[in-house]
């Protein structure tokens, strides 16, 4: 367990009461230098679509632990998923992947350090968070979002003055969402609760690691995994700009999965699947 | 007449490196924290005319019967929609009427702007000093350089000029479906300040220069801040607020119970010659 040492208590409960005239004299020279984009690092010999824990393939393989329930919920998608549908895959219609998934990262993600806030910059659906470093309580009348509503803590683990670490609790989230692509859900009661320790590799600067916890009614004990994420060398960086709706292939009516052709047409999505319900044009195909 | 704070200053500051550029002194811009939404209830390009005609737009004869076009769209009943593919963002300038809440974030590098509106926004707006790089992605957002300036020379910068290159469409500057030219050469020229009298309106006067017109358009928008300390920032995921789908190329309608429907009179069902059921 790491010693963590909160600089001056006092400091920060100064830091907490400052006017915002006064909160931006913002020392950022006590803050890690988290600059730069960030990207997934890709582990040797995983291949296919990341999964949750970036160790290991999607799926049955990250060894979660599913209770009975969800452990199901995992095996229909999969099921589903062979024979062309979606499944459990609520991401695939443009659907932000929400906590914790978000953090795997699919897409560039930039840190922004202000006094009061940690602003994540996530390239992808719609995936980015702000999370509050000003000593707020839960707030108690906030409408839930798919990436939660995050509170932090900076810390200076090794004393030297800096802070080093942003602990982070998520909360306040709502559904559907999903570990990863196979399907692997967290429970529809969305009382997940997400907790995470972010911080430089000591040994490798541009190197940044996330120890993420989840605790969530379809798990049967808490899971950790730790994502490691690698900072862009390029000195001129080329920030790409994704739009889901841009590329993306599928649609849903009534619950149902349909891709596009190239053209914009209609198309099944798995084999034998019927045309979607057009009773409301006078001559639709009957 | 725009005044620089000291021509040395500002060539040492783009000279700083990464590590002594820690040292930001943000007192030396304005206070632009917290939440800022659009002050006028007008959601239409030019905030100070009325919607779709009435806004008078300088379009060329061609742009101009595209528009024409999408109005007889809309007065047939397709509901107003960004060009293109459902939930696609409408991109710059239109992204600068903030249909959704606002935030400005001033870095000593950067000056980034979010708003979560179909796509979740992030101008970059540069302001290290730099040139136009040789290799952009273009984006519905563009690429933006930005330089502060101390127009009262009271040593503190009060305005940010950007200028917005590289886009990608399509792109349209208000829901009405005023269009801008495909050829996506649009650039957009903005002058961003606080209110003289009002900390706590944003000015914002914005020059599109495209195609699609036949002079470059000048509007002034203003965003007014919100009283709370620690406001709420809404998600907005399109898929979740749309009443319409693209197929093919028509637009319809979604009801309540999700069922596909026509947008306009006598529209016919999108084609369904790939579901072999349906040929039977």
């Amino acid at each position: 367990m790491p010693y963590r040492a909160l600089i001056a208590t006092g400091a920060l409960a100064a830091a907490l009461t400052l006017p915002l005239a006064a909160a931006q004299a913002f020392d950022e020279s006590k803050y890690p230098d988290w600059s730069g984009a960030w990207r997934r690092i890709a582990v040797p010999g995983v291949t296919g679509q990341p999964g949750y824990d970036q160790t290991k393939r999607l799926g049955r393989a990250q060894q979660a632990p599913l209770t009975a329930a969800a452990t199901a919920i995992m095996e229909a998608s999969i099921a589903d998923q062979a024979k062309g549908g979606q499944g459990n895959y609520p991401t695939y219609t443009c659907l932000s992947p929400g906590m914790p998934r978000i953090m795997t990262p699919y897409g560039m993600m930039e840190m922004l350090i202000t006094p009061d806030t940690t602003h994540v910059l996530l390239e992808h659906v719609h995936d980015s968070r702000r999370i509050y470093t000003d000593g707020r309580d839960w707030p108690t009348n906030v409408a839930p979002t798919l990436q939660g509503y995050s509170i932090g803590k900076w810390l200076d683990t090794d004393g030297d003055g800096r802070y080093d670490t942003l602990e982070v609790e998520t909360r306040n989230m709502r559904g559907p969402r999903a570990f990863d692509a196979s399907g692997m859900p967290l429970h529809s009661d969305n009382k997940t609760i997400v907790k995470e320790r972010i911080h430089l590799d000591p040994s490798n600067p541009n190197v940044m690691l996330n120890e993420i916890t989840t605790i969530d009614s379809s798990l049967t004990r808490p899971w950790t995994v730790t994502k490691r994420y690698g900072r862009d060398p390029k000195e001129e960086l080329v920030w790409t700009e994704e739009n889901c709706a841009e590329g993306n292939g599928h649609v849903e009516i009534r619950g149902q999965g349909y891709f596009l052709s190239a053209e914009g047409d209609l198309m099944p999505s798995r084999k034998g699947q019927e045309p979607p319900d057009l009773r409301y044009f006078s001559d639709a195909p009957k | 007449m725009h005044r620089w704070i000291s021509i040395a200053a500002y060539v040492s500051a783009l000279t700083i490196t990464v590590a002594s550029a820690h040292a930001f002194d943000a007192s030396v811009y304005p206070d632009l924290k917290g939440q800022w939404t659009r002050a006028t209830a007008q959601d239409s390009f030019d905030p100070t005319k009325p919607p779709g005609r009435g806004q008078q737009a300088p379009l060329t004869p061609e742009y101009q019967a595209i528009f024409e076009a999408n109005l007889r769209e809309r007065e047939a009943g397709v509901p107003p929609t960004w060009p293109g593919r459902t939930c696609l963002p409408p991109g710059m300038p239109a992204t600068m009427t903030a249909y959704q809440p606002m935030e400005i974030i001033v870095l000593p590098r950067i000056t980034y702007v979010r708003i979560d509106y179909i796509r979740e926004t992030r101008r970059r707006i540069f302001t290290d000093g730099r040139a136009w790089p040789k290799e952009v992605e273009p984006g519905f957002d563009g690429y933006s350089i930005g330089k502060w300036i101390d127009e009262d020379g009271d040593g503190k910068f009060d305005v940010l000029e950007a200028e917005t290159r590289s886009f990608s469409g399509p792109r349209a500057f208000d829901l009405s479906g005023i269009p801008l030219h495909e050829d996506n050469e649009t650039v957009i020229k903005e002058r961003i300040y606080l209110d003289k009298a009002d900390k706590n309106l944003l000015h914002n006067e914005m020059t599109v220069t495209d195609n699609a017109l036949t002079r470059p358009w000048t509007v002034k928008k203003s965003y007014r801040r919100s009283a709370q300390a620690r406001p709420e920032w809404p998600e907005y995921l399109c898929i979740e607020h749309t009443e319409t789908m693209r197929i093919g190329n028509e637009t319809y309608r979604l009801n309540k119970e999700g069922y596909l429907m026509p947008a306009k009179k006598g529209q016919k069902p999108p084609s369904v010659q790939y579901f072999p059921v349906a040929e039977r």
